[in-house]
C-alpha cells in the first residue's frame, strides 16, 4: 500500500463506521448464546441446581448488554470500549474453568446409576463456543484499538494542517 | 461529457393514452436544457424516457451518437435527481453519497476521493457525518445532486428538483445548480413547470404543452418572440395580455379603442387586414398613454413596480382583462379612469394561434 493510499484509508476513517469490530462484537455475542443453550439445556439430576448456575444466568445477561453496548461503541471509534471487550473476551476464556471444566471431570447419580455429567462431546462443543467468542471479542477490542490510534494521529495531522 | 440526440420519439401508454408527440431535440455537450410547461405536458415523461425509466414508443435515443433507445438504465451512464431526494435515511451524507459507487464495487479509496470532491464543490463537507433528516431541505438536494456528481455520468437529468423548497431556499438553489453546471460544464436536462426556474437556468428551452413541443429556443427567443400564444401566455410573469382585434388600414381596431400601427407593424400585417388577430402585449410594455381606455379594477404595490389590474374600458360594467407593470410607486383606486399605450406588441393569427412574423 502506497502513502497515499494509507492516508486516504485513514482518511475513510472520518466517516465510515468501524463496522469490523462491531461486527466481531456480534459474532462473540452468537457464540456466547450457542454456549449457554448447549449448557442450560443439560439436565442431568440435581447438578446444576445450585447459585453458580443463577450466577451464570446473570452473567450472561450482563454479558450480552456489555458487549452490544460495546459494539455500538467501537462502531464509533471510542478506544475505551477495546478495554471492555479485552476484559470481557478474557473472561470468556475464564469461564472455561467455572462450569464447563468441573461439570465435565464431575459425575452425579440418576435413577441410583453414576452418570457423567458433561460429556466429552458437550465439553468440546462448549469449549469451542467459549474459544470462538473470545476471540472474536478480543480481535474486535485490537482492531479498534489500532484504528483508533489510527484515526487520533490523522486528525491530529489533520488539525496541524489546518493550522 | 455527451451530446444527446432525441429523434420523433413518441410515448403510448397501454391504455392507448398518448403523452409525448414526436418529440425532438439535439442536446449539444455542456448544454442545459429546461423541458418546461404545465403540469400533464409530457416533459417528465419524456425525462424519463431519457433516463431509460419509461419505454420509448417510437423514436430513437442517440447518447454521443451511439443508440441508447433500447438500453436499460442502468447502462446509460445518467444520473436522475429526484424532486423527493430519494435518500437513504439510515444512511449517514457520506454513505449516501458514495451508495451508487459501492454497489459498482469500486475501490473505496476511489471513492472516499470522489465524495470529497463532490462534498466540496457542492458545500457539504461539513456535513458528511450527518444524516439526511439532519438536513434542511436544500441541503437534502444538494446531496442528492451530489449523489449524481459522484457516478460523473454523461448526462444529468433534474425532475423538478426545486419543487419541494421554499421560495427563498428554491431561489438559492437554483443559484446552485448554475454554478454548478457552469463547474461541470455537464450535458443537463432539466425539467420543471417554474419558468422562473427556465429562464434562469436554460442555455435552451423547450416549451411543451399536451405531450406536443411549442418552441425550442433560448430563453430571450421565447421571451421575445413566442412562437405562438402559449408560449407567450406561458412565458413571463405576469402573463401576456390578449385582445381581439381588427387589422384596419394603418391601426388595430378593438372594442372601445385604437392603436396605430407603425409602417413595420403594417408591413407585418399587410396580409390580415380587415381580417381578425390576437394582439399580444407584455404587462412590461405598457405604459400610460392615450390609446387604450380602462377601468381599474385593482393595483398592487411590489415597491420597484405596481401591478395595475383593470378592464379595458366598453362602457359597460365589464370588459377585456388587462395588467399592466408600471415603474414605481403608482396610487390607482377602483374605478379610476386610466389609459395607456402599448409599447411593443406581438401579433398571433386567430385561426392558428401561431405568432405572425415576416416571411412566414
Amino acid at each position: 500500500m502506497t502513502a497515499e493510499e494509507l492516508t486516504i484509508r485513514r482518511d475513510r476513517m472520518r466517516f465510515i463506521k468501524n463496522s469490523l469490530s462491531a461486527n466481531l462484537c456480534y459474532i462473540g455475542i452468537l457464540f456466547d448464546v450457542f454456549y449457554f443453550v448447549s449448557l442450560y439445556k443439560s439436565d442431568v439430576g440435581s447438578y446444576y441446581y445450585n447459585i453458580m448456575i443463577g450466577a451464570s444466568i446473570v452473567y450472561n445477561l450482563l454479558f450480552l448488554l456489555a458487549v452490544f453496548l460495546a459494539s455500538e461503541g467501537v462502531k464509533n471509534y471510542k478506544m475505551g470500549y477495546s478495554y471492555l471487550l479485552a476484559a470481557v473476551g478474557v473472561m470468556q476464556i475464564v469461564r472455561i474453568f467455572v462450569i464447563p471444566m468441573q461439570a465435565h471431570s464431575a459425575t452425579t447419580l440418576v435413577n441410583g446409576v453414576e452418570t457423567a455429567v458433561m460429556s466429552d462431546g458437550q465439553f468440546y462443543r462448549i469449549l469451542v463456543f467459549l474459544v470462538v467468542s473470545a476471540a472474536c471479542l478480543i480481535a474486535s477490542a485490537a482492531v479498534n484499538y489500532s484504528r483508533c490510534r489510527e484515526l487520533t494521529a490523522h486528525l491530529k495531522t489533520l488539525e496541524s494542517q489546518s493550522a | 461529457m455527451a451530446t444527446l440526440s432525441i429523434q420523433h420519439i413518441d410515448k403510448i401508454y397501454d391504455n392507448n393514452v398518448q403523452a409525448v408527440f414526436d418529440f425532438n431535440l439535439d442536446v449539444k455537450d455542456g448544454e442545459l436544457i429546461v423541458l418546461v410547461g404545465p403540469s400533464g405536458c409530457g416533459k417528465s415523461t419524456t425525462l424519463r424516457m431519457v433516463a431509460g425509466l419509461e419505454d420509448i414508443s417510437a423514436g430513437k435515443l442517440l447518447l454521443d451518437g451511439r443508440d441508447i433507445t433500447a438500453t436499460p438504465a442502468k447502462d446509460r451512464d445518467m444520473a436522475m435527481v429526484f424532486q423527493s431526494y430519494a435518500l437513504y435515511g439510515h444512511m449517514t451524507i457520506y454513505e449516501n453519497m458514495a451508495f451508487s459507487l459501492t454497489l459498482r464495487k469500486e475501490n473505496p479509496n476511489v471513492i472516499h476521493k470522489k465524495v470529497l470532491a463532490a462534498a466540496e464543490i457542492l458545500g457539504l463537507t461539513s456535513q458528511l457525518n450527518k444524516k439526511p433528516s439532519q438536513l434542511s431541505g436544500g441541503q437534502r438536494q444538494r446531496v442528492a445532486m451530489g449523489r449524481s456528481i459522484v457516478r460523473n455520468p454523461k448526462v444529468f437529468l433534474f425532475d423538478e428538483p426545486l419543487s419541494n423548497l421554499d421560495a427563498k431556499l428554491r431561489g438559492s438553489t437554483r443559484r446552485e445548480i448554475l454554478l454548478l453546471h457552469k463547474r461541470l460544464q455537464a450535458t443537463m436536462l432539466y425539467v420543471t413547470h417554474d419558468q422562473t426556474e427556465a429562464l434562469t437556468l436554460a442555455d435552451r428551452i423547450v416549451c411543451m404543452s399536451m405531450g406536443h413541443v411549442q418552441q425550442v429556443g433560448t430563453p430571450l427567443e421565447l421571451y421575445d418572440s413566442p412562437a405562438n400564444i402559449f408560449v407567450a401566455s406561458f412565458i413571463g410573469l405576469p402573463p401576456m395580455n390578449f385582445f381581439d382585434v381588427r387589422v384596419s388600414a394603418g391601426e388595430l381596431i378593438g372594442e372601445g379603442y385604437k392603436i396605430a400601427l407603425s409602417a413595420e407593424e403594417q408591413d407585418l400585417l399587410k396580409d390580415y387586414v380587415n381580417k381578425e388577430i390576437t394582439l399580444g402585449v407584455r404587462p412590461e410594455d405598457i405604459a400610460v398613454g392615450t390609446d387604450v381606455p380602462v377601468k381599474v379594477t385593482n393595483c398592487e404595490n411590489l415597491g420597484m413596480n405596481t401591478l395595475v389590474h383593470g378592464n379595458v374600458d366598453l362602457g359597460q360594467t365589464r370588459g377585456v382583462k388587462l395588467t399592466a407593470k408600471l415603474k414605481g410607486w403608482c396610487e390607482y383606486k377602483t374605478g379610476d379612469a386610466v389609459s395607456f399605450s402599448f409599447k411593443r406588441k406581438h401579433f398571433f393569427d386567430k385561426e392558428t394561434t401561431n405568432a405572425i412574423r415576416k416571411g412566414v
